[in-house]
């Protein structure tokens, strides 16, 4: 943490790296680690500002003001304005950039070589391109902690999900099959995805998913996969025992890569404390239990 | 005299002659439209080294340093350069090192600029499958080789950009973003890996720098670039960034369902030059592959380099004493009708 308080910056949020500019996905991790933290640290303030200063009058939240394309850091933020009444038409237009925005869908062609159903709405990376895995996930995640579990744009999200999750278990950016060969998971993609439906689908509909993960987590040395991973299995209360062993070994790989950047660093914090009780309920890992299926257990 | 001379009599054109011609200028015209625009553009020259490595404990600097002082890189060129080394880091898959470029292909290659006198060498990838890019960076067994080497390595996928004017205008992309840490290195070398690929027929040195191209602004899949067609945007990113340098990887490639999911083949081959287009028409035949058949090339053609063997001074080996034909599946329609006869 105190890494993170070294980056802040003096007109409010994080920069991707020291002595770098302002960037929109590091403040909003940035916030959400401080709120983990300590609800009430003098930083919040300052950073959920800044990071309003970077909504546009669409709602979205770019990763830079010349690149409005790349939205993708827009559910991050309405995470990160989530909770702050001085932030609510911030993150009320957030939502409703969400809400009304969709990755490009389309119906499949028969002879088409990959296997998915392309015409189930998510959240894509960047405008006018496909829905994938992790922006889907987090976009969920967002309107979830949002009061909009229940919305349509969920509820399909969720079946979108599902019908990206590989046969043999976990999940990649989003593609299952291609030309008939099942491509492989990736554990910062299922880490995601399992967050985004804890608590909205049977156990059983991501078994595959919970074993590929649970059996991949003790040689991930990397903050993205680790972190995610963290976070995917405390969604489902299967944090592994030696989660703090692992987040240390993965703090200790800086000398070998370098000091993280931010979203990577506060990433990784939310997962090493993502066993707690009181950080599943701070952030927006929902009980894996059943609230209300979305999806019935395939 | 006569109010009326017929024209033919005259030596003029009738009504006749006129649609006549002009019937045959369409034709013509036409005609032309459907000839390949590289016939029209005026002929280029380059040239390619190829040498065998047979595994990669060998000596592999020894003979990339070889190989580029057959391309005429003299010590005085590089002197005080830093160079960038952009390798292929796509994912992990155990069982699987054949996907990435092999991690001592880039110790040999850290090792080669060196010796002719580059000041400093870095290496930066930017997956396009992984958001993880250090996971790719671990597991492919670079870290290993880099750390040992004191080599510093970047991620591309999240570091600020910077936008040029697209010069090749292939796509309806205007700009393309680099990341900025391109504007602090003097030569960009593509360190790439021979495949095939299905959505390509094959991918190589101009492919491969997909990656360089930011994950924050193209997203995971890079679908940006998808979405504006791939051989258009290899071509633009090729014709914009202006590479300096290829190696191919092709000491063992990848055939059948490549990037990802292709089987290991052994070449036993380094290729190399400073010509992109060339050095991959180079490959394409070792892989007993028509460069001509795939389309970006066939559209790079004479424009960012020559493809022809005939426009390529091959040095080292002869293509002959090592191709090896990689298997095509006949089911992946860019892989149909490109075997090299």
């Amino acid at each position: 943490m105190g890494l993170l308080e070294a980056r802040a910056l003096p007109e409010g949020g994080f920069p991707a790296r020291s002595g770098e500019p302002f960037r929109s996905d590091a403040t909003a991790w940035g916030i959400l680690s401080l709120l983990v933290f300590d609800p009430h640290h003098s930083l919040l303030g300052s950073a959920r500002d800044r990071l309003a200063k970077a909504q546009r009058s669409d709602g979205s939240v770019s990763i830079a003001m010349d690149h409005t394309d790349a939205y993708w850091p827009t559910a991050l933020s309405v995470l990160a304005w989530n909770g702050s009444p001085l932030h609510e038409s911030h993150r009320h237009r957030g939502v409703q950039f969400l809400l009304e925005t969709t990755g490009t869908q389309f119906k499949k062609e028969a002879d088409s070589p990959t296997t998915h159903d392309p015409s189930i709405p998510g959240w894509s990376w960047i405008a006018g391109t496909h829905s994938w895995t992790e922006p889907t996930a987090v976009a969920v995640i967002a309107l979830r902690a949002t009061g909009h579990g229940q919305h349509d744009r969920v509820r399909e999200a969720i079946r979108m999900m599902l019908d990206r999750q590989l046969p043999h278990g976990g999940w990649n950016y989003g593609n299952t099959l291609v030309f008939g060969r099942e491509l492989h998971p990736m554990p910062e993609s299922t880490g995601a995805a399992l967050v985004g439906l804890a608590g909205q689908v049977e156990p059983g509909t991501v078994a595959r998913s919970l074993d590929y993960l649970q059996g991949e987590v003790d040689r991930l040395r990397t903050p993205i996969s680790l972190g995610w991973s963290l976070l995917g299995l405390a969604a489902w209360d299967l944090w592994p025992s030696n989660g703090a062993a692992l987040v240390e070994r993965c703090l200790a790989n800086q000398v070998r890569y370098g000091e993280y950047d931010t979203s990577a660093l506060c990433l990784l914090f939310l997962g090493a404390l993502a066993g707690e009780t009181e950080t599943k309920n701070t952030l927006f890992l929902h009980s894996s239990r059943i609230q209300a299926p979305a999806v019935p257990a395939q | 005299m006569a109010d009326h001379v017929d024209p033919k009599l005259a030596g003029g054109i009738t009504r006749r002659d006129l649609l006549l011609a002009g019937a045959g200028g369409l034709l013509l015209a036409s005609g032309l439209l459907l000839v390949p625009k590289r016939y029209f553009r005026m002929p280029q020259q380059a040239q390619s080294f190829v040498t065998k490595v047979a595994h990669y404990q060998l000596d592999i600097a020894d003979a990339i340093t070889r190989g580029m002082r057959e391309l005429g890189v003299a010590p005085e060129e590089l002197k005080g350069k830093r160079i960038l080394l952009k390798p292929n880091l796509v994912e992990t898959a155990s069982g699987a090192p054949h996907i990435n470029t092999h991690p001592l292909v880039l110790r040999g290659s850290i090792e080669a600029f060196l010796r002719l006198g580059a000041s400093a060498v870095l290496v930066a990838e930017g997956p396009g499958h992984r958001r993880d890019t250090l996971a790719v960076y671990e597991e492919s067994g670079l870290a290993d080789v880099l750390t040992e080497d004191r080599i510093r390595f970047h991620d591309l996928n999240y570091i600020t950009g910077y936008e040029l004017p697209n010069a090749g205008r292939q796509s309806s992309m205007r700009t393309l973003t680099f990341p900025a840490l391109f504007k602090e290195v003097d030569w960009i070398v593509s360190v790439a890996k021979m495949k095939t690929h299905h959505w390509t027929g094959a991918t190589l040195s101009m492919k491969n720098l997909f990656g360089v191209m930011p994950g924050i602004y193209y997203g995971w899949p890079k679908n940006v670039l998808h979405h504006a067609g791939i051989e258009n945007s290899i071509l633009d990113i090729n014709a914009t960034l202006k590479p300096h340098f290829a190696i191919v990887d092709g000491i063992v490639g990848m055939q059948g369902d490549g990037p990802i999911m292709g089987d290991p083949k052994h070449v036993g081959v380094l290729v190399m030059g400073r010509n992109l287009p060339a050095v991959d028409a180079t490959c394409c035949r070792i892989m007993g592959i028509d460069p001509y058949k795939l389309s970006y090339l066939e559209r790079a053609d004479n424009w960012l380099g020559p493809i022809g063997e005939g426009s390529i001074e091959q040095r080292g080996e002869a293509i002959a004493t090592v191709r090896t034909n990689f298997e095509l599946i006949d089911t992946i329609p860019a892989q149909q009708g490109i075997r090299l006869t």
